[in-house]
């Protein structure tokens, strides 16, 4: 198993009129080849933009990101676009992510057509190839989206994603808008596509239940910056950040047997627009300490494989 | 009698080209003080049903095709437009899922909440004013922030207000459709937590709806699955998470990725639902049962009480067994 | 990719299906004829310009021949629509005056529509620094009223029926752009245009590809409501001695020149409105239909 991406501190900061916003603020992880990162967090803590930052759809403020062992930070337009036939992206929003006048064969065929690929028969050969793929019935080549279910539709974005057989692709959100049972069905799929196809995914979403059924390792992201990162299963086994324990506790479990022990996190996310020199997770944080308040913790592996970024995470956890 | 009892609900939209079946026959009932959840997919005819209670079913094209609604012994369906305005707001009042539309941007939050009491008690401008406050509080917002406007509000503190405002006249009945759904996890909690116990304290009856059954494991006493229009399991909290019998309610827990098990795979519900308006013969869930037979596709099954307070809507509970 | 040989011969089944099936063309062609208003749209425009450009052959008599003798005399055999105030026949100078009004503001149209689109589509799909100069140059421009501003440029021109639809254009892009620019910022918020950059298309492609063809509805709305108050710019330049010189006829000036006789011979009125009601009634009804043809959100 190797590398396939590695990223050091990452850093996207937007202008805006209220001052600079730090939408992802000094991450750093790697993932390897066939894995899945899952990256959770509450919106607006910067989880998409970090999926987009390394993609290069949005360029970093500062970090780098190495794909495949190549530094592809500073890369070219032309080199950026070749990339895109690795590197590719599936939306949340199956809606808004597909073009309402082409059909579902131009959908799968666009990206194909961009890099000239393919004659025309061969081109609706391979389209009908990735529809199969994606599980799309072949009569609806010639259906718009609008005439399709969400379900279908997301088959249709993962069918753009696969067109131009990419080794990593960004799943942002890829199953929020869907009914149980349709995820369901797309969380399976994009399971057998990675194993068919040896894919590795980064897969943001806001839903713990999600991220831990299918990650290998998942990242916990607040207000821009990384507060715990470990193995799926040591995560909701042992989380050992407080906004973990927090975050982790406040699902609703499906179960009535299940016993409660919830750690109420109080207050909201504050602002990422200049956040001041203190832990971010400072205000909500029921073991703050004087610590907290002046300084912001640093990234560090408290046991084997599990990184955490807080002061007191040795006496909260009694380590 | 219960506070809320609906008998046979069937709630059509009709247009030029077809009859779209949304709430097909349904039966409910929610005691006092108690909480019901409304679980189903999009397009069950969760928000239709709320509506329907309402009396705010869209119309044209929707129409109330038959049925008893009895609230407080009541048939809302019979009573006139006066009555129902009466009652709307006052003695039942609703929470939508996107807390962002249902506030108005240009009046201070504390001013939309004394207009809702002022409207519906009849009392005095100051009076209500002084309520709203309490009522603010009594959500979790303090004071000094009634003379704010919901832009300066958060998600999770505009969907306080929005309770805030539809408990302002301390209803019998109130119907919360996704009212955590815009929310974030953490946000979520709170706002649950706080609506428990307001339910507790205020003794108000809830009609949930949501598609999450781990909000509904957190705060129903009752739970009707509801499936293309119909009904499909209806039961206490024990008889759905413990014994669910329906093959639609089994096949929604194996679709949820557990947070106790370690599962490799889920076991989705194949397929999709069906058009409401081409609702097949027999069994509406047929199409996508693993364990349906030819009488499936033939007739209607009938809605059973397999066990006391706990009904069904499924002719082969036994597996199709009995079919061989 | 490896395939059995049942998948091979599915796949050449399917193949054979996709061929049989229509072109897109042919598919918005036959939406478009089954709209019946469209089509009543495209029957009234098809008489204008068939009785227009063969004028000759639907009148015996030169739009400029004057007559003192027949001085308004109402519609009858002779004169379907009756003479003017100086005995021209109405019918003839209808038909040569809209090879002016159809020709002219269709051309201006076309102009107006190409800039502004692309203008337009650069400084919305741009943003940024691009957009602010582009959106102040226009605002300049707005801040002139649009028949100064085609005062202005055709007295620079001169005239000829040319030189006018060039001025009438000019007047009508920063309007045209800035429909384009607005209806481009909506689209290009749409995730499928961040999806097909993410899939390597370029900026020109995503514009020709992704974005044009989605700012078609609002576009065919404005144009074909501006060919009215194109008709009426032409007459309001040619009224004050620039645009068309008489006694070429032309809608408009047929209409404003009729006007003081309103009162005694309504017919000199009558008909020019009737002419220009008509092309507007036709293009509007054929715009909606093109627009919903275009779009197969509407498809049955």
């Amino acid at each position: 198993m190797s590398e396939i991406l590695r990223v050091e501190h990452l850093k996207k900061f937007f202008d805006v009129p209220a001052g600079t916003l730090h939408a992802v603020d000094d991450v750093s992880f790697t993932i390897q080849e066939g894995q899945t990162l899952g990256v959770v967090g509450e919106s607006g803590c910067g989880k998409s933009t970090l999926g987009r930052t390394v993609l290069k759809l949005i360029e970093p403020t500062s970090g780098k990101i190495f794909f495949e062992g190549r530094d592809i930070t500073d890369i070219s337009k032309h080199e950026n676009r070749e990339l895109r036939k690795k590197m590719q992206i599936i939306f949340q929003d199956p809606f808004s992510s597909l073009n309402p006048r082409f059909c579902v064969s131009d959908l799968i065929a666009d990206p194909l057509k961009t890099f000239g690929m393919y004659g025309k028969k061969e081109l609706e050969e391979r389209v009908l190839e990735i529809m199969d793929l994606v599980g799309l019935s072949r009569r609806y080549a010639y259906s718009y989206p609008h005439e399709l279910d969400g379900g279908r539709r997301q088959r249709i974005g993962i069918g753009r994603a696969l067109a131009l057989d990419p080794e990593f692709i960004v799943c942002d959100e890829p199953v929020s808008a869907l009914d149980v049972s349709i995820q369901a069905q797309i969380l399976n799929l994009l399971q057998d596509l990675q194993d068919k196809r040896k894919l590795t995914y980064i897969f943001v979403t806001h839903d713990l239940s999600v991220v831990k059924h299918i990650s290998t390792d998942i990242m916990v992201m607040y207000i821009g910056v990384m507060v715990e990162k470990c193995p799926a299963k040591e995560l909701f086994a042992r989380p050992l950040h407080p906004y973990t324990k927090g975050l982790l506790s406040a699902i609703p479990v499906p179960n009535i047997h299940h016993e409660q022990k919830r750690v109420q996190l109080q207050g909201e996310l504050s602002s990422p627009i200049d956040p001041a020199e203190e832990c971010r997770f400072v205000k909500r944080c029921p073991y703050a300490t004087d610590i907290c308040r002046c300084k912001q913790p640093t990234y560090e592996e408290v046991t084997p494989g599990h990184f955490v970024s807080c002061h007191n995470v040795r006496e909260i956890n009694g380590l | 009698m219960s506070l809320l009892e609906i008998r046979d609900l069937t709630i059509q939209y009709k247009t030029r080209k077809s009859v779209v079946e949304a709430v097909n026959g349904i039966n409910l009932k929610i005691d006092e003080g108690k909480t019901l959840g409304l679980v189903g997919e999009t397009g069950a005819g969760k928000t239709t049903t709320a509506l329907g209670i309402l009396g705010l079913v869209p119309n044209p094209p929707g129409v109330i095709a038959g049925g008893e609604i009895y609230f407080e012994g009541k048939d809302l369906l019979k009573a006139k437009d006066s009555e129902i305005r009466k009652i709307r707001g006052n003695k039942i009042s609703m929470i939508f899922q996107d807390p962002m539309t249902a506030l108005n941007p240009v009046i201070r939050v504390g001013d939309q909440i004394a207009e809702v009491i002022a409207l519906h008690s009849g009392c005095s401008k100051s009076e209500a004013s002084a309520k709203s406050i309490e009522m603010l509080e009594l959500v979790g917002i303090r004071a000094e922030r009634s003379t704010e406007y919901p832009h300066q509000f958060s998600g999770g503190m505009k969907q306080r207000v929005v309770i805030a405002m539809a408990l302002a006249c301390q209803p019998k009945l109130l119907i919360a459709d996704e009212p955590t759904t815009a929310l974030d996890v953490t946000i979520q909690a709170q706002v649950l937590e706080m609506m428990n116990d307001l339910k507790v304290r205020l003794n108000t009856s809830m009609l949930l709806i949501t598609h999450d059954l781990g909000i509904v494991a957190e705060t129903c006493d009752d739970v009707a699955i509801m499936y293309a229009g119909q009904i499909v399991e209806y039961g206490t909290l024990a008889h759905i998470f413990d014994n669910p019998m329906h093959p639609y309610t089994i096949g929604l827990f194996g679709s949820i990725p557990s947070l106790d098990k370690d599962v490799d795979r889920l076991t989705p519900i194949p397929g999709l639902m069906p058009d409401p308006a081409n609702l097949p013969k027999g069994c509406n869930f047929c199409e996508r049962c693993t364990r349906k037979c030819d009488r499936c596709a033939e007739s209607e099954p009938e809605y059973l009480e397999v066990e006391p307070g706990h009904f069904v809507r499924c002719s082969n509970l036994n597996g199709g067994a009995e079919n061989v | 990719m490896f395939r059995t040989k049942k998948q091979k011969e599915e796949l050449a089944n399917d193949l054979v299906a996709l061929s049989k099936k229509n072109t897109r063309t042919a598919d918005i062609l036959s939406r478009l004829v089954r709209n019946k208003l469209g089509m009543l749209g495209m029957i009234i425009i098809a008489i204008l310009l068939i009785l227009v450009i063969f004028a000759p052959v639907f009148t015996d008599y030169p739009y400029d021949a004057q007559s003192f003798p027949d001085r308004f005399i109402n519609p009858c055999w002779e004169h379907p629509l009756g003479t003017d105030n100086f005995g021209r026949d109405l019918w003839s100078r209808m038909l040569y005056g809209g090879r002016i009004s159809l020709l002219v503001s269709l051309v201006a149209i076309i102009i107006s529509s190409a800039v502004g689109i692309t203008v337009g589509a650069i400084a919305g799909f741009f943003g940024g620094r691009i957009d602010n100069v582009i959106t102040r140059i226009l605002d300049i421009l707005m801040a002139i009223p649009a028949l100064l501003m085609a005062i202005a440029v055709s007295s620079a021109l001169g005239t000829g029926p040319m030189k006018t639809a060039l001025a009438i254009a000019i007047s009508g892009i920063p309007y045209s752009a800035r429909v384009m620019r607005s209806t481009v910022l909506t689209i290009k918020d749409n995730e499928y245009i961040e999806a097909a950059q993410a899939t390597g298309s370029t900026n020109a492609r995503t514009i020709f590809k992704h974005v044009l063809p989605n700012t078609i509805a609002p576009l065919i709305v404005s144009a074909t409501l501006d060919i009215g108050g194109n008709i009426m710019a032409i007459s309001g330049l040619s009224f004050i001695g620039l645009g068309v010189q008489a006694p070429t006829p032309e809608w408009g000036s047929i209409l404003s020149a009729g006007r003081e006789f309103l009162r005694d011979f309504p017919p000199i009125v009558i008909f020019p409105a009737l002419f220009i009601g008509l092309t507007l009634f036709g293009f509007n009804i054929l715009g909606d239909a093109l627009r919903d043809a275009l779009d197969p959100r509407l498809k049955d």
